[in-house]
Protein backbone atom coordinates (compact mmCIF):
# COMPACT_ATOMS: atom_id res chain seq x y z
CA UNK A 1 0.00 0.00 0.00
CA UNK A 2 1.33 3.41 -1.00
CA UNK A 3 2.50 5.74 1.72
CA UNK A 4 0.95 8.66 -0.17
CA UNK A 5 -2.53 9.88 0.40
CA UNK A 6 -2.74 11.00 -3.26
CA UNK A 7 -1.46 7.71 -4.70
CA UNK A 8 -2.37 6.78 -8.29
CA UNK A 9 -2.97 3.39 -9.95
CA UNK A 10 -4.26 1.86 -6.75
CA UNK A 11 -6.61 -0.30 -8.88
CA UNK A 12 -3.60 -2.14 -10.35
CA UNK A 13 -2.82 -5.23 -8.24
CA UNK A 14 0.31 -4.88 -6.11
CA UNK A 15 1.62 -8.20 -7.44
CA UNK A 16 1.62 -6.81 -10.99
CA UNK A 17 3.61 -3.76 -9.88
CA UNK A 18 5.95 -5.91 -7.84
CA UNK A 19 6.65 -8.15 -10.85
CA UNK A 20 7.70 -5.19 -13.03
CA UNK A 21 9.72 -3.71 -10.15
CA UNK A 22 11.58 -6.97 -9.72
CA UNK A 23 12.31 -7.12 -13.43
CA UNK A 24 14.01 -3.72 -13.20
CA UNK A 25 16.04 -4.84 -10.19
CA UNK A 26 17.03 -8.09 -11.89
CA UNK A 27 18.63 -6.23 -14.77
CA UNK A 28 22.35 -6.98 -15.00
CA UNK A 29 23.18 -3.25 -14.88
CA UNK A 30 21.25 -2.65 -11.67
CA UNK A 31 24.00 -3.26 -9.11
CA UNK A 32 26.12 -0.40 -10.41
CA UNK A 33 23.19 1.88 -11.21
CA UNK A 34 21.77 2.73 -7.81
CA UNK A 35 23.18 2.77 -4.30
CA UNK A 36 21.28 5.04 -1.89
CA UNK A 37 19.82 8.48 -2.51
CA UNK A 38 20.46 11.66 -0.49
CA UNK A 39 17.53 13.32 -2.24
CA UNK A 40 19.92 16.25 -2.63
CA UNK A 41 18.75 17.27 -6.11
CA UNK A 42 22.15 17.59 -7.77
CA UNK A 43 20.84 15.42 -10.64
CA UNK A 44 17.77 17.59 -11.08
CA UNK A 45 19.87 20.74 -11.14
CA UNK A 46 21.95 19.23 -13.94
CA UNK A 47 18.98 17.87 -15.90
CA UNK A 48 17.87 19.69 -19.08
CA UNK A 49 14.50 17.91 -19.12
CA UNK A 50 13.78 19.08 -15.59
CA UNK A 51 13.99 22.67 -16.84
CA UNK A 52 11.13 22.15 -19.26
CA UNK A 53 8.97 19.39 -17.85
CA UNK A 54 7.57 18.37 -14.52
CA UNK A 55 10.30 15.75 -14.42
CA UNK A 56 12.89 14.79 -11.82
CA UNK A 57 15.66 12.20 -12.08
CA UNK A 58 15.97 12.48 -8.28
CA UNK A 59 12.52 11.00 -7.82
CA UNK A 60 13.56 7.90 -9.78
CA UNK A 61 16.63 7.41 -7.62
CA UNK A 62 14.89 8.01 -4.33
CA UNK A 63 11.80 5.93 -5.06
CA UNK A 64 13.82 3.01 -6.40
CA UNK A 65 16.27 3.19 -3.48
CA UNK A 66 13.34 3.14 -1.07
CA UNK A 67 11.87 0.17 -2.95
CA UNK A 68 8.55 1.99 -3.07
CA UNK A 69 6.76 -0.32 -5.49
CA UNK A 70 3.56 1.72 -5.77
CA UNK A 71 5.34 4.94 -6.64
CA UNK A 72 7.67 3.06 -9.00
CA UNK A 73 4.56 2.06 -10.95
CA UNK A 74 3.45 5.69 -11.14
CA UNK A 75 6.84 6.66 -12.57
CA UNK A 76 6.81 3.76 -15.02
CA UNK A 77 3.49 4.97 -16.38
CA UNK A 78 4.11 8.68 -16.31
CA UNK A 79 7.37 10.56 -16.27
CA UNK A 80 9.70 7.75 -17.39
CA UNK A 81 9.31 9.10 -20.93
CA UNK A 82 10.25 12.70 -20.11
CA UNK A 83 14.01 11.99 -19.85
CA UNK A 84 16.26 12.94 -22.74
CA UNK A 85 18.85 10.29 -21.77
CA UNK A 86 21.75 12.75 -21.75
CA UNK A 87 23.16 11.34 -18.47
CA UNK A 88 24.01 14.72 -17.01
CA UNK A 89 22.53 13.24 -13.83
CA UNK A 90 25.52 10.95 -13.30
CA UNK A 91 27.38 13.64 -11.32
CA UNK A 92 25.78 12.09 -8.20
CA UNK A 93 27.85 12.03 -4.96
CA UNK A 94 26.60 8.51 -4.24
CA UNK A 95 27.54 7.46 -7.78
CA UNK A 96 23.95 6.71 -8.71
CA UNK A 97 22.96 6.76 -12.36
CA UNK A 98 19.34 7.96 -12.63
CA UNK A 99 19.57 7.95 -16.45
CA UNK A 100 20.26 4.23 -16.47
CA UNK A 101 17.45 3.57 -13.97
CA UNK A 102 15.24 5.19 -16.59
CA UNK A 103 16.79 3.22 -19.47
CA UNK A 104 16.07 -0.03 -17.66
CA UNK A 105 12.55 1.05 -16.68
CA UNK A 106 11.79 2.04 -20.28
CA UNK A 107 12.90 -1.35 -21.50
CA UNK A 108 10.61 -3.03 -18.99
CA UNK A 109 7.74 -0.73 -20.03
CA UNK A 110 8.30 -1.54 -23.70
CA UNK A 111 8.73 -5.28 -23.11
CA UNK A 112 5.40 -5.35 -21.37
CA UNK A 113 3.71 -3.12 -23.94
CA UNK A 114 2.57 -0.67 -21.27
CA UNK A 115 0.21 1.95 -22.65
CA UNK A 116 2.63 4.70 -21.56
CA UNK A 117 5.29 3.16 -23.81
CA UNK A 118 2.89 2.87 -26.71
CA UNK A 119 1.81 6.45 -26.33
CA UNK A 120 5.34 7.76 -25.99
CA UNK A 121 6.56 5.92 -29.07
CA UNK A 122 3.52 6.64 -31.25
CA UNK A 123 5.09 9.72 -32.80
CA UNK A 124 8.19 7.72 -33.68
CA UNK A 125 6.51 5.05 -35.86
CA UNK A 126 8.05 6.36 -39.04
CA UNK A 127 11.48 6.70 -37.49
CA UNK A 128 11.30 3.19 -36.04
CA UNK A 129 10.35 1.86 -39.45
CA UNK A 130 13.16 3.70 -41.18
CA UNK A 131 15.84 2.75 -38.69
CA UNK A 132 14.79 -0.86 -38.56
CA UNK A 133 14.47 -1.30 -42.31
CA UNK A 134 17.40 0.84 -43.49
CA UNK A 135 19.51 1.87 -40.53
CA UNK A 136 19.08 5.53 -41.42
CA UNK A 137 16.82 8.04 -39.80
CA UNK A 138 16.55 11.62 -41.07
CA UNK A 139 16.35 11.74 -44.90
CA UNK A 140 17.24 14.76 -47.06
CA UNK A 141 13.69 14.98 -48.46
CA UNK A 142 12.39 15.61 -44.98
CA UNK A 143 14.00 19.04 -45.18
CA UNK A 144 11.11 21.01 -46.55
CA UNK A 145 10.81 24.73 -45.91
CA UNK A 146 7.35 24.36 -44.36
CA UNK A 147 8.68 22.03 -41.72
CA UNK A 148 11.78 24.00 -40.86
CA UNK A 149 11.02 27.71 -41.21
CA UNK A 150 13.72 28.50 -38.69
CA UNK A 151 16.39 27.12 -41.00
CA UNK A 152 16.13 30.17 -43.24
CA UNK A 153 15.62 30.78 -46.96
CA UNK A 154 18.34 28.40 -48.20
CA UNK A 155 16.25 25.38 -47.28
CA UNK A 156 13.78 26.35 -49.96
CA UNK A 157 16.49 26.64 -52.62
CA UNK A 158 18.03 23.34 -51.61
CA UNK A 159 14.76 21.45 -51.43
CA UNK A 160 13.67 22.60 -54.88
CA UNK A 161 16.70 20.99 -56.51
CA UNK A 162 17.51 18.44 -53.89
CA UNK A 163 18.71 15.81 -56.33
CA UNK A 164 21.28 18.21 -57.84
CA UNK A 165 22.54 19.41 -54.48
CA UNK A 166 22.94 15.85 -53.24
CA UNK A 167 24.93 14.88 -56.30
CA UNK A 168 27.32 17.73 -55.55
CA UNK A 169 28.47 15.84 -52.45
CA UNK A 170 31.65 13.87 -53.32
CA UNK A 171 30.88 10.37 -51.92
CA UNK A 172 28.53 8.57 -54.23
CA UNK A 173 26.76 6.92 -51.33
CA UNK A 174 25.38 10.34 -50.43
CA UNK A 175 23.66 10.86 -53.76
CA UNK A 176 20.34 9.99 -52.22
CA UNK A 177 17.19 11.92 -51.45
CA UNK A 178 14.95 9.44 -49.69
CA UNK A 179 17.65 8.04 -47.46
CA UNK A 180 20.46 9.80 -45.62
CA UNK A 181 22.89 7.59 -47.50
CA UNK A 182 22.77 4.64 -49.79
CA UNK A 183 22.22 1.41 -47.90
CA UNK A 184 23.05 -1.88 -49.55
CA UNK A 185 20.49 -4.61 -49.45
CA UNK A 186 22.98 -6.84 -47.66
CA UNK A 187 23.26 -4.26 -44.88
CA UNK A 188 19.48 -4.05 -44.62
CA UNK A 189 19.18 -7.80 -44.36
CA UNK A 190 21.90 -8.05 -41.75
CA UNK A 191 20.24 -5.30 -39.76
CA UNK A 192 16.94 -7.09 -39.91
CA UNK A 193 18.57 -10.27 -38.67
CA UNK A 194 20.15 -8.38 -35.79
CA UNK A 195 16.78 -6.89 -34.77
CA UNK A 196 15.24 -10.33 -34.97
CA UNK A 197 18.00 -12.17 -33.14
CA UNK A 198 18.26 -9.66 -30.32
CA UNK A 199 14.52 -9.66 -29.64
CA UNK A 200 14.02 -6.07 -30.76
CA UNK A 201 11.52 -7.10 -33.41
CA UNK A 202 9.46 -8.87 -30.80
CA UNK A 203 9.57 -5.75 -28.63
CA UNK A 204 8.26 -3.64 -31.52
CA UNK A 205 5.47 -6.13 -32.09
CA UNK A 206 4.23 -5.46 -28.57
CA UNK A 207 4.48 -1.72 -28.78
CA UNK A 208 3.38 -1.02 -32.39
CA UNK A 209 1.84 -3.94 -34.21
CA UNK A 210 1.15 -1.96 -37.38
CA UNK A 211 4.78 -1.03 -37.90
CA UNK A 212 5.83 -4.54 -37.04
CA UNK A 213 3.58 -6.02 -39.73
CA UNK A 214 4.77 -3.66 -42.45
CA UNK A 215 8.40 -4.20 -41.47
CA UNK A 216 8.06 -7.94 -41.49
CA UNK A 217 6.28 -7.98 -44.83
CA UNK A 218 8.79 -5.72 -46.57
CA UNK A 219 11.86 -7.37 -45.14
CA UNK A 220 10.75 -10.95 -45.62
CA UNK A 221 9.99 -10.14 -49.24
CA UNK A 222 13.53 -8.85 -49.58
CA UNK A 223 14.81 -12.04 -48.01
CA UNK A 224 12.77 -14.09 -50.47
CA UNK A 225 14.12 -12.07 -53.40
CA UNK A 226 17.62 -12.94 -52.34
CA UNK A 227 16.70 -16.52 -51.78
CA UNK A 228 17.39 -16.52 -48.08
CA UNK A 229 15.55 -18.72 -45.67
CA UNK A 230 14.20 -16.67 -42.75
CA UNK A 231 15.26 -19.27 -40.24
CA UNK A 232 18.70 -19.72 -41.68
CA UNK A 233 20.55 -16.65 -40.39
CA UNK A 234 23.98 -18.06 -40.71
CA UNK A 235 24.18 -18.19 -44.48
CA UNK A 236 23.09 -14.55 -44.61
CA UNK A 237 25.81 -13.49 -42.24
CA UNK A 238 28.47 -15.59 -43.98
CA UNK A 239 27.47 -14.35 -47.44
CA UNK B 1 48.81 16.47 52.13
CA UNK B 2 50.10 14.86 48.98
CA UNK B 3 47.97 12.83 46.65
CA UNK B 4 44.52 13.79 47.79
CA UNK B 5 42.04 11.56 45.95
CA UNK B 6 39.94 12.79 43.06
CA UNK B 7 36.22 12.28 43.29
CA UNK B 8 34.50 11.03 40.14
CA UNK B 9 30.74 11.39 40.29
CA UNK B 10 28.90 9.03 37.96
CA UNK B 11 29.95 5.59 36.76
CA UNK B 12 28.84 5.80 33.13
CA UNK B 13 31.22 5.79 30.16
CA UNK B 14 32.71 9.24 30.95
CA UNK B 15 33.10 8.56 34.69
CA UNK B 16 34.59 5.11 34.12
CA UNK B 17 37.13 6.50 31.67
CA UNK B 18 37.96 9.37 34.06
CA UNK B 19 38.48 6.98 37.01
CA UNK B 20 40.60 4.65 34.91
CA UNK B 21 42.68 7.58 33.63
CA UNK B 22 43.24 8.95 37.13
CA UNK B 23 44.39 5.53 38.36
CA UNK B 24 46.62 5.03 35.31
CA UNK B 25 48.30 8.33 36.10
CA UNK B 26 49.01 7.04 39.60
CA UNK B 27 46.44 9.06 41.51
CA UNK B 28 43.65 7.85 43.74
CA UNK B 29 40.09 7.98 42.47
CA UNK B 30 36.86 7.63 44.39
CA UNK B 31 34.11 6.64 42.00
CA UNK B 32 30.55 7.10 43.21
CA UNK B 33 27.32 6.12 41.53
CA UNK B 34 23.77 6.31 42.79
CA UNK B 35 22.95 2.95 41.20
CA UNK B 36 23.95 -0.42 42.53
CA UNK B 37 26.01 -1.12 39.43
CA UNK B 38 28.53 0.60 37.18
CA UNK B 39 28.05 1.36 33.49
CA UNK B 40 25.60 4.25 33.65
CA UNK B 41 22.77 4.78 31.20
CA UNK B 42 23.95 2.21 28.63
CA UNK B 43 23.42 -0.43 31.31
CA UNK B 44 20.50 1.03 33.26
CA UNK B 45 18.52 1.66 30.06
CA UNK B 46 19.37 -1.78 28.62
CA UNK B 47 21.09 -0.62 25.44
CA UNK B 48 21.43 -3.56 23.08
CA UNK B 49 24.43 -2.49 21.03
CA UNK B 50 26.56 0.61 21.13
CA UNK B 51 26.54 3.17 18.32
CA UNK B 52 28.28 3.12 15.91
CA UNK B 53 30.37 -0.02 16.51
CA UNK B 54 27.29 -2.20 17.08
CA UNK B 55 29.20 -4.05 19.75
CA UNK B 56 27.20 -5.74 22.48
CA UNK B 57 26.73 -3.03 25.11
CA UNK B 58 27.21 -5.20 28.17
CA UNK B 59 30.38 -6.68 26.76
CA UNK B 60 31.74 -3.23 25.87
CA UNK B 61 30.81 -1.66 29.19
CA UNK B 62 32.16 -4.63 31.16
CA UNK B 63 35.47 -4.08 29.45
CA UNK B 64 35.47 -0.53 30.86
CA UNK B 65 34.21 -1.61 34.28
CA UNK B 66 36.93 -4.26 34.62
CA UNK B 67 39.56 -1.53 34.35
CA UNK B 68 38.36 0.09 37.58
CA UNK B 69 37.15 -2.82 39.68
CA UNK B 70 39.89 -4.56 41.67
CA UNK B 71 42.07 -1.56 40.90
CA UNK B 72 43.82 -0.58 44.16
CA UNK B 73 43.75 3.09 43.14
CA UNK B 74 39.99 3.19 42.54
CA UNK B 75 37.64 3.21 45.50
CA UNK B 76 34.16 2.37 44.18
CA UNK B 77 31.11 3.50 46.13
CA UNK B 78 27.80 2.25 44.73
CA UNK B 79 24.30 3.16 45.94
CA UNK B 80 25.90 6.43 46.93
CA UNK B 81 24.99 10.05 46.25
CA UNK B 82 26.78 13.34 46.85
CA UNK B 83 24.78 15.59 49.15
CA UNK B 84 27.07 18.48 50.11
CA UNK B 85 30.43 20.09 49.56
CA UNK B 86 32.45 22.50 51.65
CA UNK B 87 35.67 24.36 51.00
CA UNK B 88 37.63 24.89 47.82
CA UNK B 89 39.73 22.56 45.70
CA UNK B 90 42.30 21.22 46.38
CA UNK B 91 40.80 20.92 49.83
CA UNK B 92 37.18 19.93 49.46
CA UNK B 93 35.08 18.18 52.05
CA UNK B 94 32.37 16.29 50.24
CA UNK B 95 29.55 14.49 51.96
CA UNK B 96 28.54 11.13 50.56
CA UNK B 97 25.34 9.40 51.53
CA UNK B 98 24.43 5.76 51.23
CA UNK B 99 22.17 3.29 52.96
CA UNK B 100 24.43 3.23 56.00
CA UNK B 101 24.49 6.99 56.49
CA UNK B 102 26.66 10.00 55.73
CA UNK B 103 30.40 10.14 55.29
CA UNK B 104 32.56 13.17 54.61
CA UNK B 105 35.64 12.70 52.47
CA UNK B 106 38.48 15.05 51.75
CA UNK B 107 39.27 15.31 48.02
CA UNK B 108 41.60 17.39 45.87
CA UNK B 109 39.51 17.66 42.72
CA UNK B 110 36.17 16.64 41.23
CA UNK B 111 35.04 15.15 37.95
CA UNK B 112 31.30 15.48 37.45
CA UNK B 113 30.04 12.81 35.07
CA UNK B 114 26.38 12.68 35.93
CA UNK B 115 25.27 12.77 32.32
CA UNK B 116 21.89 13.12 30.73
CA UNK B 117 18.39 11.74 30.88
CA UNK B 118 16.18 10.76 27.98
CA UNK B 119 13.54 13.29 26.98
CA UNK B 120 10.13 12.41 28.38
CA UNK B 121 7.89 12.03 25.29
CA UNK B 122 4.92 13.12 27.37
CA UNK B 123 6.33 16.63 27.06
CA UNK B 124 6.32 16.79 23.24
CA UNK B 125 4.00 19.30 21.64
CA UNK B 126 3.00 17.22 18.61
CA UNK B 127 0.31 14.62 19.07
CA UNK B 128 2.23 11.38 19.24
CA UNK B 129 0.32 9.85 22.14
CA UNK B 130 3.22 8.04 23.80
CA UNK B 131 1.21 7.51 26.96
CA UNK B 132 -1.95 6.79 24.97
CA UNK B 133 -0.97 4.15 22.40
CA UNK B 134 0.84 0.93 23.32
CA UNK B 135 2.52 0.77 19.91
CA UNK B 136 4.12 4.19 20.24
CA UNK B 137 7.44 3.64 22.00
CA UNK B 138 10.82 5.37 22.35
CA UNK B 139 14.35 4.56 21.20
CA UNK B 140 14.95 3.37 24.74
CA UNK B 141 11.96 1.00 24.74
CA UNK B 142 13.11 -0.33 21.38
CA UNK B 143 16.65 -0.92 22.73
CA UNK B 144 15.18 -2.98 25.52
CA UNK B 145 13.31 -5.23 23.07
CA UNK B 146 16.31 -5.48 20.77
CA UNK B 147 18.49 -6.46 23.70
CA UNK B 148 16.06 -9.27 24.43
CA UNK B 149 16.31 -10.19 20.74
CA UNK B 150 12.57 -10.01 20.29
CA UNK B 151 11.11 -6.98 18.56
CA UNK B 152 7.31 -7.08 18.68
CA UNK B 153 4.20 -4.89 18.66
CA UNK B 154 3.62 -4.14 22.33
CA UNK B 155 -0.16 -4.24 21.84
CA UNK B 156 -0.30 -7.77 20.43
CA UNK B 157 3.09 -9.36 20.95
CA UNK B 158 3.19 -10.08 17.20
CA UNK B 159 6.02 -9.36 14.81
CA UNK B 160 5.50 -5.95 13.16
CA UNK B 161 5.28 -5.57 9.37
CA UNK B 162 5.74 -1.80 9.24
CA UNK B 163 7.75 0.27 11.69
CA UNK B 164 8.84 3.91 11.72
CA UNK B 165 11.12 6.19 13.65
CA UNK B 166 10.27 9.85 14.21
CA UNK B 167 13.42 11.90 14.70
CA UNK B 168 14.08 14.97 16.85
CA UNK B 169 11.43 14.28 19.49
CA UNK B 170 12.31 16.72 22.26
CA UNK B 171 15.24 18.17 20.33
CA UNK B 172 15.59 21.19 18.04
CA UNK B 173 12.24 22.47 19.20
CA UNK B 174 11.55 26.05 20.22
CA UNK B 175 8.07 25.14 21.45
CA UNK B 176 9.53 22.76 24.00
CA UNK B 177 12.50 24.99 24.76
CA UNK B 178 15.08 22.38 23.80
CA UNK B 179 16.94 24.19 21.04
CA UNK B 180 19.79 21.72 20.74
CA UNK B 181 20.42 18.72 18.52
CA UNK B 182 20.94 15.67 20.72
CA UNK B 183 23.70 14.43 18.41
CA UNK B 184 23.20 10.69 18.81
CA UNK B 185 19.55 9.98 17.92
CA UNK B 186 20.18 9.88 14.14
CA UNK B 187 22.87 7.28 14.62
CA UNK B 188 20.95 5.29 17.21
CA UNK B 189 17.73 5.24 15.17
CA UNK B 190 19.72 4.13 12.11
CA UNK B 191 21.45 1.45 14.15
CA UNK B 192 18.13 0.22 15.53
CA UNK B 193 16.61 0.31 12.03
CA UNK B 194 19.39 -1.98 10.83
CA UNK B 195 18.85 -4.28 13.82
CA UNK B 196 15.10 -4.47 13.17
CA UNK B 197 15.60 -5.22 9.47
CA UNK B 198 18.17 -7.83 10.40
CA UNK B 199 15.79 -9.45 12.89
CA UNK B 200 12.66 -9.07 10.74
CA UNK B 201 13.58 -9.05 7.03
CA UNK B 202 9.91 -8.74 5.99
CA UNK B 203 9.32 -5.64 8.09
CA UNK B 204 9.47 -2.30 6.28
CA UNK B 205 11.28 0.37 8.27
CA UNK B 206 10.91 4.13 7.79
CA UNK B 207 12.84 6.98 9.38
CA UNK B 208 11.09 10.35 9.27
CA UNK B 209 13.67 13.09 9.73
CA UNK B 210 14.44 16.80 9.44
CA UNK B 211 18.14 16.31 8.63
CA UNK B 212 20.09 13.12 9.10
CA UNK B 213 23.16 14.09 11.13
CA UNK B 214 25.53 11.27 10.38
CA UNK B 215 28.88 12.91 10.89
CA UNK B 216 32.26 11.32 10.33
CA UNK B 217 32.29 7.60 9.73
CA UNK B 218 28.67 7.24 10.83
CA UNK B 219 27.86 8.34 7.28
CA UNK B 220 28.88 5.24 5.38
CA UNK B 221 29.16 2.82 8.28
CA UNK B 222 25.60 3.42 9.49
CA UNK B 223 23.61 5.58 7.10
CA UNK B 224 24.74 4.18 3.75
CA UNK B 225 24.64 0.69 5.22
CA UNK B 226 21.05 1.16 6.39
CA UNK B 227 19.98 2.56 3.03
CA UNK B 228 21.91 0.35 0.68
CA UNK B 229 22.13 -3.00 2.45
CA UNK B 230 19.06 -2.91 4.68
CA UNK B 231 16.74 -0.80 2.49
CA UNK B 232 15.66 1.41 5.35
CA UNK B 233 13.46 4.23 4.03
CA UNK B 234 14.70 7.64 5.11
CA UNK B 235 12.00 10.18 4.37
CA UNK B 236 12.48 13.88 4.97
CA UNK B 237 9.39 15.08 6.76
CA UNK B 238 8.28 15.00 10.37
CA UNK B 239 5.07 13.38 11.50
CA UNK B 240 2.58 15.85 12.87
CA UNK B 241 0.27 13.45 14.64
CA UNK B 242 -0.46 9.83 15.32
CA UNK B 243 -4.01 8.57 15.37
CA UNK B 244 -5.61 5.22 15.88
CA UNK B 245 -7.31 3.46 12.96
CA UNK B 246 -8.69 0.04 13.70
CA UNK B 247 -5.99 -1.78 15.58
CA UNK B 248 -3.05 0.14 14.11
CA UNK B 249 -1.72 3.62 14.56
CA UNK B 250 -1.50 5.94 11.56
CA UNK B 251 1.22 8.54 11.10
CA UNK B 252 0.45 11.68 9.16
CA UNK B 253 3.09 13.87 7.59
CA UNK B 254 4.56 15.27 4.41
CA UNK B 255 7.28 13.71 2.29
CA UNK B 256 8.97 17.04 1.72
CA UNK B 257 11.31 16.02 -1.10
CA UNK B 258 8.38 14.52 -3.00
CA UNK B 259 6.04 17.29 -1.91
CA UNK B 260 3.33 14.72 -1.23
CA UNK B 261 1.09 14.13 1.79
CA UNK B 262 1.54 10.84 3.62
CA UNK B 263 -0.76 8.78 5.77
CA UNK B 264 0.83 5.51 6.71
CA UNK B 265 -0.41 2.80 9.07
CA UNK B 266 2.35 1.57 11.36
CA UNK B 267 2.57 -1.43 13.63
CA UNK B 268 5.16 0.26 15.83
CA UNK B 269 6.22 3.92 16.00
CA UNK B 270 9.53 4.70 17.69
CA UNK B 271 10.06 8.22 18.99
CA UNK B 272 13.70 9.26 18.77
CA UNK B 273 13.87 11.04 22.08
CA UNK B 274 16.81 13.31 22.72
CA UNK B 275 18.94 14.21 25.70
CA UNK B 276 18.29 16.54 28.61
CA UNK B 277 20.52 17.28 31.58
CA UNK B 278 19.93 14.58 34.21
CA UNK B 279 18.61 15.32 37.68
CA UNK B 280 22.05 14.41 38.99
CA UNK B 281 23.68 16.97 36.70
CA UNK B 282 21.33 19.71 37.89
CA UNK B 283 21.89 18.63 41.51
CA UNK B 284 25.71 18.71 41.15
CA UNK B 285 25.56 22.20 39.68
CA UNK B 286 23.85 23.31 42.88
CA UNK B 287 26.08 21.43 45.30
CA UNK B 288 29.34 22.56 43.69
CA UNK B 289 27.96 25.93 42.63
CA UNK B 290 28.81 25.35 38.96
CA UNK B 291 27.00 27.68 36.55
CA UNK B 292 24.84 26.08 33.86
CA UNK B 293 25.05 27.14 30.25
CA UNK B 294 21.95 28.48 28.49
CA UNK B 295 20.55 25.03 27.63
CA UNK B 296 20.71 23.83 31.22
CA UNK B 297 23.82 21.65 31.05
CA UNK B 298 26.96 22.32 33.11
CA UNK B 299 28.99 25.06 31.49
CA UNK B 300 32.60 24.59 30.50
CA UNK B 301 34.75 27.67 30.16
CA UNK B 302 37.04 26.98 27.27
CA UNK B 303 34.55 26.66 24.43
CA UNK B 304 35.88 24.30 21.81
CA UNK B 305 39.39 24.47 23.29
CA UNK B 306 38.61 23.29 26.78
CA UNK B 307 35.68 20.96 26.99
CA UNK B 308 35.99 19.83 30.61
CA UNK B 309 36.96 22.78 32.84
CA UNK B 310 34.15 24.56 34.73
CA UNK B 311 34.15 28.00 36.30
CA UNK B 312 34.82 26.39 39.67
CA UNK B 313 38.58 25.75 40.13
CA UNK B 314 39.39 22.07 40.45
CA UNK B 315 35.91 20.97 39.35
CA UNK B 316 35.73 19.34 35.92
CA UNK B 317 32.86 17.88 33.94
CA UNK B 318 32.79 15.10 31.36
CA UNK B 319 30.40 13.31 29.04
CA UNK B 320 26.79 14.38 28.51
CA UNK B 321 27.00 16.46 31.69
CA UNK B 322 28.07 19.41 29.56
CA UNK B 323 25.71 18.83 26.64
CA UNK B 324 24.56 16.11 24.27
CA UNK B 325 27.39 13.65 23.73
CA UNK B 326 27.95 10.39 21.95
CA UNK B 327 30.15 7.63 23.33
CA UNK B 328 33.23 8.93 21.54
CA UNK B 329 32.69 12.38 23.08
CA UNK B 330 32.07 10.90 26.52
CA UNK B 331 35.16 8.72 26.53
CA UNK B 332 37.31 11.54 25.16
CA UNK B 333 36.15 14.08 27.70
CA UNK B 334 36.41 11.47 30.47
CA UNK B 335 40.07 11.04 29.60
CA UNK B 336 40.60 14.76 29.30
CA UNK B 337 38.99 15.38 32.70
CA UNK B 338 41.25 12.69 34.26
CA UNK B 339 44.35 14.40 32.89
CA UNK B 340 43.23 17.89 33.94
CA UNK B 341 42.10 16.87 37.43
CA UNK B 342 45.40 15.04 38.06
CA UNK B 343 47.30 18.07 36.80
CA UNK B 344 45.27 20.27 39.14
CA UNK B 345 46.09 18.07 42.15
CA UNK B 346 49.75 17.83 41.16
CA UNK B 347 50.14 21.58 40.79
CA UNK B 348 48.55 22.06 44.21
CA UNK B 349 50.90 19.44 45.70
CA UNK B 350 53.94 21.13 44.20
CA UNK B 351 52.87 24.49 45.57
CA UNK B 352 52.45 23.04 49.03
CA UNK B 353 55.74 21.14 48.91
Amino acid sequence: MSIYKDAKYMDVPYEEKQKLFQEVKDDMRWDTTLYGCYECGICVAACPSARFYDFSPRVFAQIMAREDVDTFYELLNDSVWDCSQCFSCTRCPRQNNPGTIITIMREVAVNHGLSSAKKALQAYSRIIYKIMSTGTQVAPDMLQPDFFPDWGPDVKAVSENLDVWRRAIPPETMHTTELAWDVSEKTRLELYMIWKLTGNLEMIEKIDEGIFMILEEVMEELLDEHGYDIDDFENVLED
Amino acid sequence: MPNLPILVIGGGPAGLEAARGIADLGYNAILVDKAEFLGGTPISADYAAITPDMRNTEEAMNEMIEKVTDNPLVDIRLNTIVTASEGEAPNLNVTLKNGKGDETINVGSIVVATGFQHFDPGKETQMYGYYEYDDVITLVDAERMLKAGDFVRPSTGEKPKQVCFIQCVGSRDRQIGNFWCSKVCCGIATKEAIEIRHLLPDCRVFVFYIDMRMYGFWEDELYWKAQEEYKVNFIRGIVTEITQRGDTVVVKGEDTTMGRPMEVPMDVVILSVGMEPSEGTKEMSKIFDIPLESHGFIETIGGALNTVETQVPGVFAAGATTGPADLEDSISTGGSAAMKSCAFVRKADLKLA
